[in-house]
């Protein structure tokens, strides 16, 4: 690995802020720098513009809080999209979700997950703007889809108490075994769950 | 059950180590400071998942070193797995991985893999020290043997801190979220009381024939789980909702002194002897006789509910007991299948089937089996 000094300004820089990405250490920050020092200019140029056009155009839908370039978002303006909302903790995990194709409803982002250790509270994430919404959109039926941890157990029960009484049907994400997978390798906890959450075969 | 091999790299004063205890007594002696202490408390993090001393994870990683590894082979009956625990250092704190037949596994599912009873010279205050030290004893027992114990204690702690940090931070705490913190501490509650109450049945059983014999005085031993919320009936749903009402009435209070005030996390076991608390009233040799015949009955109790003899770990106690005392101890749990002590000099009379390292600076060296 080249040593400070040694290496021409610019390309140090790059490396510099290679350095900052989450995973990436100094070996693979100059690794990446080379790499893009060999490719041709318009190259640099895409990622360059790929870059700053994300940061320029990527904002949050004022209504579901996922990430869109127009706001509201085409999830929330499609008339086809049921009524149902899905209620997750994070932006990516509406991405999760829609790569499953299974589901044809709304969404809606919290922000993060109940945590008052954190200092998260039920006022740091967009729960008032859940009730807005249901009060506005009157959707046939909440699904609950945060972690089974327990922040994401905390935070189903809290929200299934607060919207209970709006009368709209809540639910929760079945908890369950890996498809493909086999018995002998789940943990206790996940197999004794799925006993729970069995399904009638028909 | 017994452990049939120990390897350590990097643990305290270990660089590398390979050793293959036997079954029966293994005693390890040495001077102080040589390294003995470190290899029991190895083998206890093979079975709990980490130290029996206080302190940080940190610190059993060799001194200059990033990584400490201990790996040891478990016999049960006609089975046999390879467990392993690595600690390692990352920025100011350390993380710790389990694995178990070669597989990286959550520390839910290592445990139980080496059940394991320690008994150390602190263990000898048991009685007359905090209910947080005896509420430890039942956790590090109870977790070993059954994992719908550890499941619940866990839900529960997390719970507990949730709702102890919500409470400081704020003095008038969401109701709503203080509910949902509620039910789980009344769930989980109801099975770590159960639990509780039915180990500390059976420890009283065993620790009250084993005192008997001892005391020769006629003085009765008697073991009792204090929960700190009564119930009417040992099922899970009187406890829950035994729980679950006493959490309401103090609900007011804890706004009050913004911390959670009710439930097993002030929970006590407590020691008499012919009624009397020895915790008050005993001489200091009631007391330890008290004790020996509580970790006599832990090991009972143990083996009893597993159908598997746990491992006996005896760091530097049978030194601080007198001679009658090691004797009465060791003559209690009789059938041990595999047991570990350290002691500063070769004990006098050792039973047979045991073998005898030498414990020099971090080096072992086994001196051949002897017999009495």
């Amino acid at each position: 690995m080249p040593s400070p000094g040694t290496i021409a300004g610019p390309l140090q820089a790059l490396i510099d802020e290679f350095a900052k990405f989450p995973t990436i250490g100094p070996k693979t920050a100059a690794r990446l720098a080379f790499y893009l020092l060999s490719r041709p200019r318009h190259e640099a140029q895409a990622l360059a513009e790929a870059i700053l056009g994300m940061k320029d155009k990527v904002r949050f839908c004022s209504v579901c809080f996922a990430l869109t370039q127009d706001d509201p978002c085409d999830l929330c303006t499609d008339e086809r999209r049921e009524s149902a909302i899905c209620v997750v903790a994070e932006a990516k995990d509406v991405y999760a979700i829609e790569r499953t194709g299974s589901y044809k409803g709304r969404y809606h982002v919290l922000g993060g997950l109940i945590s008052p250790i954190d200092g998260i509270g039920p006022g740091q994430l967009r729960i008032r703007e859940l009730n807005d919404r249901i009060g506005v959109e009157h959707p046939n039926e909440i699904i609950i889809a945060t972690n089974p941890n327990s922040e994401g157990e905390a935070t189903a029960l809290y929200l299934s108490r607060v919207i209970a009484p709006l009368g709209v049907a809540v639910t929760r994400l079945a908890y369950g075994l890996p498809i493909g997978g086999d018995l002998d390798y789940a943990d206790e906890i996940t197999l004794s769950k799925s006993l729970e959450g069995r399904t009638a075969l028909s | 059950m017994r452990l049939e091999r120990l390897a350590l790299s990097n643990v305290r004063n270990y660089a590398l180590l390979d050793l293959e205890p036997q079954s029966g007594l293994n005693v390890f002696i040495g001077a102080n400071a040589q390294g003995k202490s470190n290899l029991l408390e190895a083998i206890a993090v093979l079975g709990i998942g980490k130290s029996f001393r206080s302190g940080r994870d940190a610190d059993m990683i060799r001194d200059g070193c990033e990584r400490g590894m201990i790996r040891g082979e478990a016999v049960r009956g006609e089975g046999r797995v390879q467990i392993g625990c690595s600690i390692v250092k990352n920025g100011n704190s350390t993380r710790k991985t389990f694995t178990r037949a070669g597989r990286n596994v959550r520390y839910a599912q290592f445990l139980g893999a080496l059940t394991v009873v320690t008994f150390v010279p602190a263990d000898l205050q048991l009685v007359t020290g905090t209910p947080g030290e005896r509420r430890a004893f039942l956790n590090t027992a109870l977790a070993q043997q059954d994992a719908e114990y550890y499941r619940a204690l866990s839900h529960y702690q997390a719970a507990l801190r949730q709702k102890s940090a919500l409470l400081r931070a704020d003095g008038n705490p969401d109701e709503e979220l203080l509910a949902v913190y509620d039910r789980t501490l009344a769930e989980s509650g109801a099975i770590v009381v159960l639990a509780r109450q039915s180990f500390v049945e059976a420890l009283a059983r065993e620790a009250a024939i084993a005192h008997e014999r001892w005391s020769g005085r006629g003085e009765r031993l008697e073991l009792r789980y204090a929960p700190n919320v009564a119930f009417e009936a040992a099922t899970q749903e009187a406890v829950r909702a035994a729980l679950a009402s006493r959490l309401r009435e103090v609900a007011r209070t804890e706004r009050l002194r913004r911390m959670p005030l009710a439930g097993p996390h002030r929970d006590d076991l407590l020691a008499t002897l012919d009624g009397r608390p020895l915790s008050n009233f005993g001489s200091q040799g009631q007391q330890r006789t008290a004790v020996l015949a509580l970790k006599v009955a832990e090991y009972l109790v143990m083996r009893d509910r597993s159908g598997e003899a746990p491992l006996l770990l005896l760091d530097d106690v049978l030194s601080e007991l007198d001679e009658q005392r090691a004797t009465a101890f060791l003559g209690g749990v009789g059938d041990y299948e595999q047991a570990y002590v350290t002691a500063t000099q070769r004990p006098p009379r050792l039973p047979a089937q045991s073998a005898l390292f030498i414990v020099d600076a971090a080096q072992v060296r086994r001196e051949g089996s002897v017999a009495c």
